[in-house]
Protein backbone atom coordinates (compact mmCIF):
# COMPACT_ATOMS: atom_id res chain seq x y z
CA UNK A 1 0.00 0.00 0.00
CA UNK A 2 0.92 3.69 -0.77
CA UNK A 3 2.21 6.02 1.26
CA UNK A 4 -0.79 8.18 0.26
CA UNK A 5 -3.15 5.34 0.11
CA UNK A 6 -2.58 4.25 3.78
CA UNK A 7 -2.45 7.97 4.80
CA UNK A 8 -5.93 8.50 3.09
CA UNK A 9 -7.59 5.24 4.88
CA UNK A 10 -6.36 6.61 7.90
CA UNK A 11 -8.04 9.72 7.79
CA UNK A 12 -11.19 8.16 6.79
CA UNK A 13 -11.55 5.85 9.66
CA UNK A 14 -10.51 8.32 11.79
CA UNK A 15 -13.61 10.43 10.52
CA UNK A 16 -15.89 7.23 10.59
CA UNK A 17 -15.47 6.04 13.83
CA UNK A 18 -15.50 9.68 15.70
CA UNK A 19 -18.88 10.18 13.88
CA UNK A 20 -19.90 6.65 14.88
CA UNK A 21 -18.62 7.52 18.62
CA UNK A 22 -20.67 11.20 18.38
CA UNK A 23 -23.57 9.21 17.12
CA UNK A 24 -23.70 6.76 19.64
CA UNK A 25 -23.60 9.47 21.97
CA UNK A 26 -20.35 8.59 23.70
CA UNK A 27 -18.90 12.16 23.39
CA UNK A 28 -21.90 13.40 25.47
CA UNK A 29 -21.10 13.41 29.37
CA UNK A 30 -24.85 13.45 30.30
CA UNK A 31 -24.97 9.95 28.18
CA UNK A 32 -21.90 8.49 29.61
CA UNK A 33 -22.85 9.30 32.83
CA UNK A 34 -26.48 7.59 32.27
CA UNK A 35 -24.39 4.40 30.98
CA UNK A 36 -22.58 3.88 33.58
CA UNK A 37 -25.38 4.82 36.68
CA UNK A 38 -27.90 2.47 34.78
CA UNK A 39 -30.05 4.83 34.08
CA UNK A 40 -30.07 3.94 30.35
CA UNK A 41 -29.10 0.83 28.63
CA UNK A 42 -28.25 1.98 25.16
CA UNK A 43 -24.15 2.57 25.60
CA UNK A 44 -23.77 -0.71 27.19
CA UNK A 45 -25.96 -2.40 24.75
CA UNK A 46 -24.45 -0.96 21.63
CA UNK A 47 -21.09 -2.24 23.22
CA UNK A 48 -21.33 -5.45 24.26
CA UNK A 49 -23.26 -6.20 20.72
CA UNK A 50 -20.61 -4.51 19.08
CA UNK A 51 -18.14 -6.93 20.57
CA UNK A 52 -19.93 -9.95 19.74
CA UNK A 53 -20.31 -8.71 16.17
CA UNK A 54 -16.42 -7.82 16.33
CA UNK A 55 -16.17 -11.72 17.95
CA UNK A 56 -17.97 -13.27 15.08
CA UNK A 57 -16.16 -10.89 12.50
CA UNK A 58 -12.50 -11.80 13.56
CA UNK A 59 -13.54 -15.59 13.57
CA UNK A 60 -14.44 -15.23 9.30
CA UNK A 61 -11.42 -12.90 8.93
CA UNK A 62 -9.10 -15.86 10.10
CA UNK A 63 -11.03 -18.32 8.24
CA UNK A 64 -10.98 -16.58 5.22
CA UNK A 65 -7.04 -14.94 5.57
CA UNK A 66 -5.50 -17.38 8.03
CA UNK A 67 -4.74 -14.12 10.14
CA UNK A 68 -3.33 -14.13 13.61
CA UNK A 69 -3.20 -11.40 15.99
CA UNK A 70 -0.84 -10.35 18.93
CA UNK A 71 -2.24 -11.44 22.24
CA UNK A 72 -3.13 -8.96 25.18
CA UNK A 73 -1.77 -10.56 28.33
CA UNK A 74 -2.40 -9.82 31.90
CA UNK A 75 0.61 -7.51 33.32
CA UNK A 76 0.67 -5.77 36.69
CA UNK A 77 -0.36 -2.78 35.38
CA UNK A 78 -3.43 -4.07 33.61
CA UNK A 79 -5.71 -3.83 36.33
CA UNK A 80 -4.49 -0.75 38.16
CA UNK A 81 -3.89 1.35 35.08
CA UNK A 82 -7.89 0.13 33.92
CA UNK A 83 -8.88 1.21 37.46
CA UNK A 84 -7.69 5.06 37.26
CA UNK A 85 -8.55 5.28 33.52
CA UNK A 86 -12.45 4.17 34.67
CA UNK A 87 -12.27 6.67 37.26
CA UNK A 88 -10.70 9.00 34.73
CA UNK A 89 -13.76 8.12 32.40
CA UNK A 90 -16.21 8.60 34.68
CA UNK A 91 -14.99 12.11 35.74
CA UNK A 92 -14.28 13.45 32.26
CA UNK A 93 -16.85 11.50 30.68
CA UNK A 94 -14.24 10.71 28.25
CA UNK A 95 -12.06 7.63 26.88
CA UNK A 96 -8.75 8.94 25.21
CA UNK A 97 -10.46 8.88 21.37
CA UNK A 98 -13.58 10.78 22.98
CA UNK A 99 -11.78 14.20 24.00
CA UNK A 100 -11.13 15.08 20.49
CA UNK A 101 -14.37 14.09 19.32
CA UNK A 102 -15.87 16.33 21.66
CA UNK A 103 -14.00 19.06 20.41
CA UNK A 104 -14.69 18.86 17.12
CA UNK A 105 -18.15 18.93 17.59
CA UNK A 106 -17.19 22.37 19.49
CA UNK A 107 -17.56 21.26 23.50
CA UNK A 108 -14.42 23.29 24.02
CA UNK A 109 -13.96 22.25 27.81
CA UNK A 110 -12.98 18.88 26.31
CA UNK A 111 -9.59 21.09 25.77
CA UNK A 112 -8.79 20.72 29.12
CA UNK A 113 -9.54 16.68 28.96
CA UNK A 114 -7.11 16.55 25.90
CA UNK A 115 -4.61 18.58 27.83
CA UNK A 116 -5.11 16.31 30.83
CA UNK A 117 -4.43 12.79 28.70
CA UNK A 118 -1.59 14.23 27.40
CA UNK A 119 0.14 14.81 30.72
CA UNK A 120 -0.94 11.96 32.16
CA UNK A 121 0.85 9.57 28.72
CA UNK A 122 4.08 11.81 29.64
CA UNK A 123 4.07 10.77 33.50
CA UNK A 124 3.29 6.94 32.66
CA UNK A 125 5.92 7.31 30.49
CA UNK A 126 8.50 8.88 32.58
CA UNK A 127 7.38 6.87 36.08
CA UNK A 128 7.53 3.81 33.73
CA UNK A 129 11.19 4.65 32.47
CA UNK A 130 12.20 5.56 35.71
CA UNK A 131 11.04 3.14 38.56
CA UNK A 132 8.14 0.57 36.95
CA UNK A 133 9.97 -0.78 33.69
CA UNK A 134 7.48 -4.26 34.03
CA UNK A 135 7.48 -6.34 31.39
CA UNK A 136 4.18 -5.60 29.14
CA UNK A 137 4.76 -8.60 26.94
CA UNK A 138 5.47 -5.79 24.09
CA UNK A 139 1.43 -5.64 23.98
CA UNK A 140 1.43 -2.16 24.27
CA UNK A 141 -1.70 -0.83 21.81
CA UNK A 142 -1.83 -2.58 18.83
CA UNK B 1 -28.85 18.43 19.90
CA UNK B 2 -27.10 15.35 17.81
CA UNK B 3 -29.33 12.47 17.19
CA UNK B 4 -28.71 8.88 19.02
CA UNK B 5 -28.43 6.17 16.99
CA UNK B 6 -30.62 2.48 18.61
CA UNK B 7 -28.26 -0.07 20.02
CA UNK B 8 -28.20 -2.07 17.23
CA UNK B 9 -26.59 0.69 14.34
CA UNK B 10 -24.07 1.98 17.06
CA UNK B 11 -23.40 -2.38 17.32
CA UNK B 12 -23.05 -2.31 13.90
CA UNK B 13 -20.78 0.74 13.72
CA UNK B 14 -18.71 -0.04 16.60
CA UNK B 15 -18.04 -3.65 15.02
CA UNK B 16 -17.65 -1.87 10.74
CA UNK B 17 -14.95 0.00 12.07
CA UNK B 18 -13.28 -1.92 13.86
CA UNK B 19 -13.22 -4.34 10.63
CA UNK B 20 -12.48 -1.98 8.24
CA UNK B 21 -9.62 -0.53 10.37
CA UNK B 22 -7.92 -4.21 9.87
CA UNK B 23 -8.48 -4.62 6.58
CA UNK B 24 -7.59 -1.26 5.52
CA UNK B 25 -4.37 -0.60 7.64
CA UNK B 26 -4.24 -4.36 8.71
CA UNK B 27 -3.28 -3.37 12.40
CA UNK B 28 -5.79 -3.58 14.77
CA UNK B 29 -7.61 -0.20 16.20
CA UNK B 30 -5.98 1.35 19.14
CA UNK B 31 -6.03 5.08 20.32
CA UNK B 32 -4.84 5.43 23.21
CA UNK B 33 -1.67 3.90 21.27
CA UNK B 34 -1.59 6.71 18.51
CA UNK B 35 -1.85 9.05 21.49
CA UNK B 36 1.40 7.60 22.95
CA UNK B 37 3.19 7.01 20.53
CA UNK B 38 2.76 10.42 19.92
CA UNK B 39 3.35 12.37 23.05
CA UNK B 40 6.36 9.68 23.70
CA UNK B 41 7.87 10.19 20.11
CA UNK B 42 11.07 11.84 21.49
CA UNK B 43 11.51 8.30 23.61
CA UNK B 44 10.51 6.26 20.66
CA UNK B 45 13.10 7.48 18.74
CA UNK B 46 15.95 7.35 21.44
CA UNK B 47 14.98 3.59 23.28
CA UNK B 48 17.03 0.97 21.72
CA UNK B 49 15.97 -1.94 20.33
CA UNK B 50 16.02 -4.25 23.11
CA UNK B 51 14.81 -1.97 25.46
CA UNK B 52 12.20 -2.69 27.60
CA UNK B 53 10.77 0.75 27.36
CA UNK B 54 10.35 0.19 23.17
CA UNK B 55 8.66 -2.89 24.21
CA UNK B 56 5.93 -1.84 26.46
CA UNK B 57 5.26 1.64 24.01
CA UNK B 58 5.96 0.06 20.74
CA UNK B 59 2.90 0.12 17.98
CA UNK B 60 2.48 -4.13 17.19
CA UNK B 61 0.63 -4.77 14.21
CA UNK B 62 -0.25 -8.57 13.66
CA UNK B 63 2.28 -11.08 15.04
CA UNK B 64 1.78 -13.33 12.81
CA UNK B 65 0.12 -13.88 9.48
CA UNK B 66 -0.34 -16.76 7.91
CA UNK B 67 -0.52 -18.39 4.04
CA UNK B 68 -1.17 -14.95 1.68
CA UNK B 69 -2.19 -16.85 -1.06
CA UNK B 70 -5.76 -16.36 0.37
CA UNK B 71 -5.61 -13.09 2.23
CA UNK B 72 -8.74 -11.43 2.44
CA UNK B 73 -7.13 -7.95 1.44
CA UNK B 74 -3.28 -6.73 0.42
CA UNK B 75 -2.93 -5.88 3.51
CA UNK B 76 -3.06 -9.08 5.44
CA UNK B 77 -0.44 -10.10 3.61
CA UNK B 78 2.06 -7.77 4.86
CA UNK B 79 4.20 -8.45 7.57
CA UNK B 80 3.21 -6.32 10.94
CA UNK B 81 2.51 -2.88 9.47
CA UNK B 82 3.36 0.04 12.12
CA UNK B 83 2.29 3.77 11.76
CA UNK B 84 4.41 6.41 11.01
CA UNK B 85 4.30 9.43 13.62
CA UNK B 86 2.18 10.89 10.93
CA UNK B 87 -0.50 9.01 10.55
CA UNK B 88 -1.26 8.48 14.22
CA UNK B 89 -1.39 12.54 13.71
CA UNK B 90 -4.09 11.88 10.98
CA UNK B 91 -6.10 9.71 12.74
CA UNK B 92 -6.01 11.79 15.95
CA UNK B 93 -7.05 14.71 13.57
CA UNK B 94 -9.85 12.54 11.98
CA UNK B 95 -11.61 11.92 15.06
CA UNK B 96 -11.68 15.62 15.48
CA UNK B 97 -13.37 15.83 11.57
CA UNK B 98 -15.86 13.22 12.19
CA UNK B 99 -17.26 14.80 15.71
CA UNK B 100 -17.53 18.33 13.41
CA UNK B 101 -19.46 16.12 10.45
CA UNK B 102 -21.66 14.54 13.20
CA UNK B 103 -22.69 17.70 14.42
CA UNK B 104 -22.55 20.01 11.52
CA UNK B 105 -24.87 17.47 9.41
CA UNK B 106 -27.39 17.11 12.43
CA UNK B 107 -27.13 21.09 12.80
CA UNK B 108 -25.74 21.03 15.91
CA UNK B 109 -22.55 22.29 15.70
CA UNK B 110 -22.08 25.19 18.22
CA UNK B 111 -18.85 26.42 19.90
CA UNK B 112 -19.13 26.06 23.89
CA UNK B 113 -16.86 26.79 26.36
CA UNK B 114 -17.23 23.81 28.75
CA UNK B 115 -19.03 20.45 27.61
CA UNK B 116 -22.87 20.29 27.15
CA UNK B 117 -24.17 18.70 30.39
CA UNK B 118 -26.97 19.68 32.41
CA UNK B 119 -25.14 16.75 34.82
CA UNK B 120 -21.58 18.19 34.99
CA UNK B 121 -23.14 21.79 35.87
CA UNK B 122 -25.22 19.95 38.84
CA UNK B 123 -21.79 18.47 40.24
CA UNK B 124 -19.96 20.98 39.69
CA UNK B 125 -22.54 23.45 41.18
CA UNK B 126 -21.80 26.47 38.84
CA UNK B 127 -23.42 26.59 35.34
CA UNK B 128 -20.31 28.73 34.74
CA UNK B 129 -17.86 26.51 31.78
CA UNK B 130 -14.88 26.81 33.61
CA UNK B 131 -16.59 25.01 36.97
CA UNK B 132 -15.82 22.14 35.39
CA UNK B 133 -12.24 22.49 34.17
CA UNK B 134 -10.62 21.10 37.04
CA UNK B 135 -12.64 17.89 36.98
CA UNK B 136 -11.89 17.20 33.29
CA UNK B 137 -8.28 17.67 33.70
CA UNK B 138 -7.58 15.98 36.67
CA UNK B 139 -9.86 12.92 34.83
CA UNK B 140 -8.01 13.43 31.60
CA UNK B 141 -4.60 12.85 33.69
CA UNK B 142 -6.28 10.09 35.08
CA UNK B 143 -7.32 8.48 31.43
CA UNK B 144 -3.91 9.20 30.02
CA UNK B 145 -1.64 7.40 32.64
CA UNK B 146 -4.56 4.51 33.01
CA UNK B 147 -4.43 3.91 29.72
CA UNK B 148 -1.02 3.77 29.40
CA UNK B 149 -0.43 1.64 32.10
CA UNK B 150 -3.10 -0.43 31.03
CA UNK B 151 -1.67 -1.06 27.59
CA UNK B 152 -5.17 0.08 25.87
CA UNK B 153 -8.46 1.81 26.57
CA UNK B 154 -12.01 1.27 25.42
CA UNK B 155 -10.83 0.69 21.47
CA UNK B 156 -7.75 -1.92 21.92
CA UNK B 157 -8.75 -3.38 24.64
CA UNK B 158 -12.70 -3.03 24.79
CA UNK B 159 -13.26 -3.84 21.28
CA UNK B 160 -10.59 -5.23 20.00
CA UNK B 161 -9.30 -7.26 22.69
CA UNK B 162 -12.30 -8.54 24.65
CA UNK B 163 -13.98 -9.74 21.13
CA UNK B 164 -11.02 -11.66 20.70
CA UNK B 165 -11.44 -13.31 24.30
CA UNK B 166 -7.62 -11.70 25.41
CA UNK B 167 -7.36 -12.24 29.19
CA UNK B 168 -5.29 -8.68 29.64
CA UNK B 169 -8.26 -7.10 27.92
CA UNK B 170 -10.98 -8.87 29.64
CA UNK B 171 -9.55 -7.84 33.14
CA UNK B 172 -8.67 -4.16 31.94
CA UNK B 173 -12.16 -4.09 30.41
CA UNK B 174 -13.87 -5.03 33.95
CA UNK B 175 -11.32 -2.47 35.63
CA UNK B 176 -12.14 0.20 33.65
CA UNK B 177 -16.08 -0.04 33.19
CA UNK B 178 -16.23 -1.08 37.20
CA UNK B 179 -14.89 1.83 38.14
CA UNK B 180 -16.47 3.77 36.15
CA UNK B 181 -19.60 2.32 37.33
CA UNK B 182 -18.54 3.55 41.16
CA UNK B 183 -17.25 6.57 40.45
CA UNK B 184 -20.24 7.77 38.54
CA UNK B 185 -22.16 6.61 41.11
CA UNK B 186 -20.67 8.40 43.51
CA UNK B 187 -20.46 11.70 41.47
CA UNK B 188 -24.37 11.43 40.90
CA UNK B 189 -24.61 11.29 45.37
CA UNK B 190 -22.56 14.63 45.56
CA UNK B 191 -24.27 15.79 42.28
Amino acid sequence: MSATRETITTALLGLLLGFVLSRIGFSSWDEVHRMFTFTDLRMFLSFAVGVVLLGLSWVLIARASGATWSPRRLHQGTIVGGILFGAGWALSGACPGIALVQIGEGQLGAIATLGGILVGNWIYAAAHERWLRWPTEGCADQ
Amino acid sequence: MIPHWPFWLGALGLAGVAVLHWLGLGRLMAVSGSFSAFVNRARHREASPGDSMSEAEDELGPRSLASSADALTAAASLPAPRATMSNHAVFLLGLIGGGFLSAAIAGAFEITLGLRSQELAAISHTSAPSGAIPLLAVGGVLVGFGTRMASGCTSGHGLCGVSRLQVGSLAATMAFFGTGIVVSFLLGAIG
